[in-house]
């Protein structure tokens, strides 16, 4: 739950017992009579007390506060206590009973709240899982498939039919480890909260490294590259953002069909260092746009993937949780048949350069 | 030795893993030997005298750093780290204890096998020259003239600052083998104060400015993005791409 100063609920009994005070005054003034109506503002102030303040206490202080206060002012010896008339008492109990039964109601209340906001975040967490173990279950079942048809016919098979059977499974093992590396970086976000450990990263040494895996796993498509000249570090968990380029580089390598130039794009903006992997493919559907980041897009079972391969949606949701988590932004821009860009941007750093180096 | 067949010791515990390595480096002509514990792997060490070691990070009895240290004490034999975790720490540490390099879990067996070949070409190269500098250094189009400290790319002179220079000869004595920014910054400036990492960071991009480097194709010195920089192996030899990363 979260955490307020402790003044808050003082102060909103002070205000509440303040009004009633205020709205008796005036009613005096506008009828000449108080007697029944007295009790009833100040119950009503002790409702809306226990209602807004935590726990029983400030509740049960405004219905004393109150009776006492009824009893000085607005009952028969005026400005003077009397304990002897059996209503006061009367009066005093309802209030106790009314503010400690509201208090118990809004307790409940809220702590169902709480209750049924946890209950999200575990379904949540559960369709997570089972997305994944899903998407985690079709590259499985072709690795298993092929290296059991290879062990278990290895003289019947022809030397090209189990080249092509391991290559097969090399391939899937290789979509599976981007799955996990997906995964991985989920879990790196969820157990340090919303903070990631930052440390001073050379942009360009940062695009060295994408650039060389991206190389790696697809060494036939080009990458257009445009870094501003100057010397930027950007505070950031390399590992993280690294993922988060590779993640929209494959995208676009295998969801834009006919793309023909894919251009990382980095600019500073202001403080930031604004990323930029644009693809003159196919483009995204206005629909699905939408959804992009939120991992529904791919994962929702109603709404099956219509390109080959599958977990698309879980890539870019990390993409947009590892953004977050760094206090950056992230958005899509899509125009089908044109190509897509997807943006993101980092805080980068001050630095300040000594120029003291001697020329040899 | 018997026969000139390199020898290699994996320290793996698991069997699946250890048996594919194994595989793998006897049908490539290399001797293997496999323990599956860090005593063991000890043991072996001491009876067998291996010429490079394979050591997973996770071990169940204790912990792989361990065996880095103890080998270490006595011995300059090239240590290649398996490591499953993808921290960074892990493998600085590691690197920073003396393994000369690292692999990160899931691996191909193409990387694994430049790996090795890399870092036993580094250990009979240290032998022979006692990992002197001294005379000459040529990687791909680069030579270093450690007499005159002068670069020379595709045989043009690269203007360096004295700073600059004394990072490319350093990396260059170690070549193949990642440096961390700790590794380098000690043995450029001596000290290890918060800003020179990026001091290091800074003098790196100027080197890579003058040579001519663009991302994504860093001909000569490799960055490994959070641990640290590599420099290409000498006279290394062009191997073609495997398609397995």
């Amino acid at each position: 739950m979260k955490q307020k100063p402790w003044w808050k609920d003082p102060v909103r009994m002070l205000c509440a017992l303040c009004a009633a005070c205020v709205a008796v005054v005036v009613v005096q003034k506008v009828t000449g009579r108080i007697d029944g109506v007295a009790m009833l503002i100040f119950l009503l102030a002790v409702f809306v007390t226990s209602m807004y303040t935590d726990g029983y206490f400030w509740g049960v202080c405004t219905s004393l506060i109150s009776v006492l206060a009824v009893n000085f002012a607005f009952f028969s010896p005026y400005l003077a206590f009397n304990f002897t008339l059996p209503e006061n008492l009367f009066s005093g109990v309802v209030m106790l009973v009314v503010s400690i039964m509201t208090s118990t109601l809004t307790t409940r209340i809220k702590k169902q709240e709480q209750l049924r906001m946890e209950s999200e975040k575990e379904k949540m967490r559960a369709n997570l899982l089972r997305a994944v173990s899903h998407d985690l279950r079709t590259p499985l079942t072709s690795i298993y498939g092929a290296c059991s048809t290879v062990a278990e016919n290895y003289d019947s098979l022809g030397k090209a039919q189990t080249l092509k059977l391991l290559q097969d499974a090399c391939e899937d093992a290789q979509w599976l480890n981007r799955m996990v590396e997906n995964l991985l970086s989920i879990t790196r976000i969820d157990s340090e909260k919303v903070t990631v450990q930052k440390t001073p990263t050379v942009l360009e040494e940062l695009v060295d490294a994408v650039l060389v895996k991206f190389g790696k796993h697809y060494p036939a498509i080009p990458v257009q590259v445009e870094l501003p000249e100057e010397f930027i570090v950007i505070p950031m968990d390399s590992m993280l953002i690294r993922q988060v380029l590779m993640n929209l580089m494959e995208n676009a390598a295998l969801h834009a069909e006919g793309m023909k130039t894919l251009t990382l794009r980095v600019f500073i903006l202001g403080s930031r260092a604004v990323f930029e992997v644009r693809d003159d493919g196919c483009g995204i559907p206005r629909e699905k746009l939408r959804t992009l980041f939120s991992g529904t897009g791919g994962t929702d079972p109603s709404a099956p993937a219509d390109s080959g391969k599958h977990g698309m949606g879980i890539g870019l949701s990390v993409c947009a949780a590892i953004i977050k988590a760094h206090g950056g932004e992230i958005s899509a821009e899509s125009r089908p048949g044109e190509g897509t860009v997807i943006r993101f941007s980092l805080e980068t750093e001050e630095i300040e350069l000594e120029d003291g180096e001697d020329e040899q | 030795m018997s026969n000139n067949k390199f020898k290699v010791l994996i320290v793996e515990d698991e069997a699946n893993i250890s048996s594919f390595v194994e595989m793998l480096l006897t049908t490539n002509d290399y001797q293997a030997l496999v323990a599956h514990t860090c005593t063991m792997g000890l043991t072996m060490f001491a009876s067998h005298n291996p010429d490079l070691v394979i050591l997973d990070l996770g071990l169940p009895d204790r912990d792989g750093l361990e065996l880095v240290r103890t080998v270490r004490q006595k011995y300059m034999t090239p240590i290649i780290v398996l490591s499953a975790r993808t921290d960074e720490r892990d493998k600085i540490e590691a690197l920073d204890l003396g393994a000369n390099d690292y692999i990160t879990k899931p691996f191909g067996t193409g990387e694994l096998l430049a790996r090795v070949r890399a870092a036993l070409r580094l250990n009979r190269y240290q032998n022979a020259a006692g990992g002197a500098p001294g005379g000459e250094f040529r990687a791909q189009g680069m030579r270093i003239n450690y007499d005159r400290r002068k670069v020379y790319i595709d045989e043009q002179e690269i203007r360096l600052t004295q700073t600059e220079y004394n990072i490319v000869a350093f990396l260059s004595q170690h070549a193949g083998r990642v440096m961390t920014y700790a590794a380098i910054v000690r043995a450029i400036w001596g000290d290890t104060d918060v800003g020179s990492t990026k001091k290091l960071q800074v003098n790196m991009a100027n080197i890579r400015k003058k040579m001519g480097s663009r991302p994504g194709s860093n001909a000569y010195i490799l960055n490994e993005l959070g641990v640290g920089y590599r420099m290409v192996e000498e006279e290394a030899e062009k191997q073609p791409p495997k398609t397995a990363e």
